[in-house]
């Protein structure tokens, strides 16, 4: 599929969730741009990563920053924004892979895509961890200089 | 003056924010700040997913302690926004417990988004991905259809039982039966696309979130808890298409 194509569905998919997690006014743009990016930084990351993996966490790290920044500019928890934005990297179609293959008792591709869902979930739990804990750091730091001078 | 109605308003604040979508963190950090606020000598607040329990020792040597159970979650950011607000206010400024409560109340009873949104948006939002893992035009309007439908099958099934595995498992099983059923009659193209659009609708992703930020945050109990219930979740996803293979016979391609 045209890449264009599909970041503008990234686009509509984080509107979407959005809306279903009763963000409101200006918010919702800002989260679904939020999903965008993500799906954009995802293809990107393919043109020069080698490994899937990296693609998602690199993704995922570049949300969080974003989200964080978002919360900062609109004074909001973090939370309002990495909900929606993170939704286009979830991975819904390996989960459901995974479990087809269960049910038709393909064990190797089972466990194949089992391990996959899995890395998955954890690349992009790594990425958000990566991410907002430097935020922290940072932030503390921030405070810290303040404080002291 | 910390009163039993006022740690009360300052409790309900907490588990408000815990039911739309907070971090235990965040849960932690606001009660223990608000109370501070109030010239609390020491506060002790443990927040776990299902529980959150305050104990507090005033000035004057009063201790008081309570405890609220959380049963049911409603993910609503626009809410946490505001009950995050309040207590930065409430923070600065020490309102009276009236004030506080009449804030609460307001926020509880702000604008949501009517039905026929939300019936829409579960649509859209089905349809999208559908297209977005590879679906074509018949496969989007075959899981926007289904999306809706999706939607008040679980507005029904809410009001009969709260559980979350048991509406999972009836949810995916009605999507996965449709799915056959449409791809059967030649509506649809490919069962896999329109049940992976639909799947994105359920699958747990703001537990999976929130429960990695509460494992950063330290709070290990309470993320694990969250990351247990986010993959019995999915595991209960699986068992309604299971489910519905037991009936169809082989419909995995």
């Amino acid at each position: 599929m045209i890449p264009t194509f599909q970041i503008i569905l990234a686009f509509i998919g984080s509107l979407g969730f959005s809306i279903l997690f009763n963000i409101k006014g200006r918010k919702i743009w800002y989260a679904a741009l939020g999903g965008m990016v993500a799906w954009m930084i995802y293809l990107l990351g393919g043109l020069w990563l080698s490994s899937e993996m990296t693609q998602y966490f690199v993704s995922a790290i570049i949300v969080t920053f974003y989200s964080e920044l978002c919360a900062r500019i609109e004074k909001t928890p973090a939370t309002t924004f990495l909900t929606a934005a993170i939704i286009p990297l979830v991975p819904g179609r390996a989960l459901y892979y995974t479990m087809s293959y269960a049910i038709n008792n393909r064990i190797v591709e089972f466990a194949d895509y089992g391990s996959y869902t899995v890395s998955i979930a954890v690349a992009i739990a790594a990425g958000i961890m990566v991410a907002s804990s430097l935020f922290r750091i940072f932030f503390a730091l921030r405070s810290y200089e303040y404080r002291h001078h | 003056m910390l009163t039993k109605e006022l740690l009360s308003y300052i409790m309900d604040i907490g588990e408000q924010m815990l039911v739309s979508g907070a971090e235990v963190n965040r849960v932690e950090d606001s009660i223990s700040r608000i109370c501070k606020a109030y010239d609390a000598k020491r506060v002790d607040v443990f927040t776990i997913t299902s529980s959150i329990v305050v104990s507090l020792q005033s000035k004057n040597g009063n201790t008081l302690t309570q405890t609220r159970r959380i049963l049911k979650y409603a993910t609503d950011l626009d809410k946490l926004d505001r009950l995050n607000n309040l207590s930065h206010y409430i923070c600065a400024h020490k309102p009276e417990a009236e004030y506080i409560s009449n804030e609460i109340e307001k926020i509880g009873s702000r604008h949501k988004y009517g039905p026929n949104v939300q019936y829409l948006v579960y649509g859209v939002i089905a349809g999208t991905f559908t297209v977005f893992y590879g679906g074509d035009l018949n496969d989007a309007v075959v899981s926007a259809a289904i999306g809706m439908i999706l939607k008040s099958v679980i507005t029904f099934i809410q009001r009969l039982d709260k559980n979350v595995f048991i509406v999972n498992i009836l949810c995916s099983f009605i999507v996965g039966l449709l799915g056959v059923l449409l791809v059967r009659t030649g509506i649809g193209h490919s069962f896999d696309k329109i049940a992976i659009g639909n799947i994105m609708l359920l699958i747990p992703g703001l537990a999976l979130t929130n429960s990695i930020r509460d494992i950063i945050s330290g709070d290990t109990i309470a993320g694990l808890l969250r990351l247990c219930e986010a993959i019995l979740v999915a595991l209960s996803i699986s068992f309604g298409f299971g489910l519905v293979s037991v009936f169809v016979g082989g419909m995995f391609k």
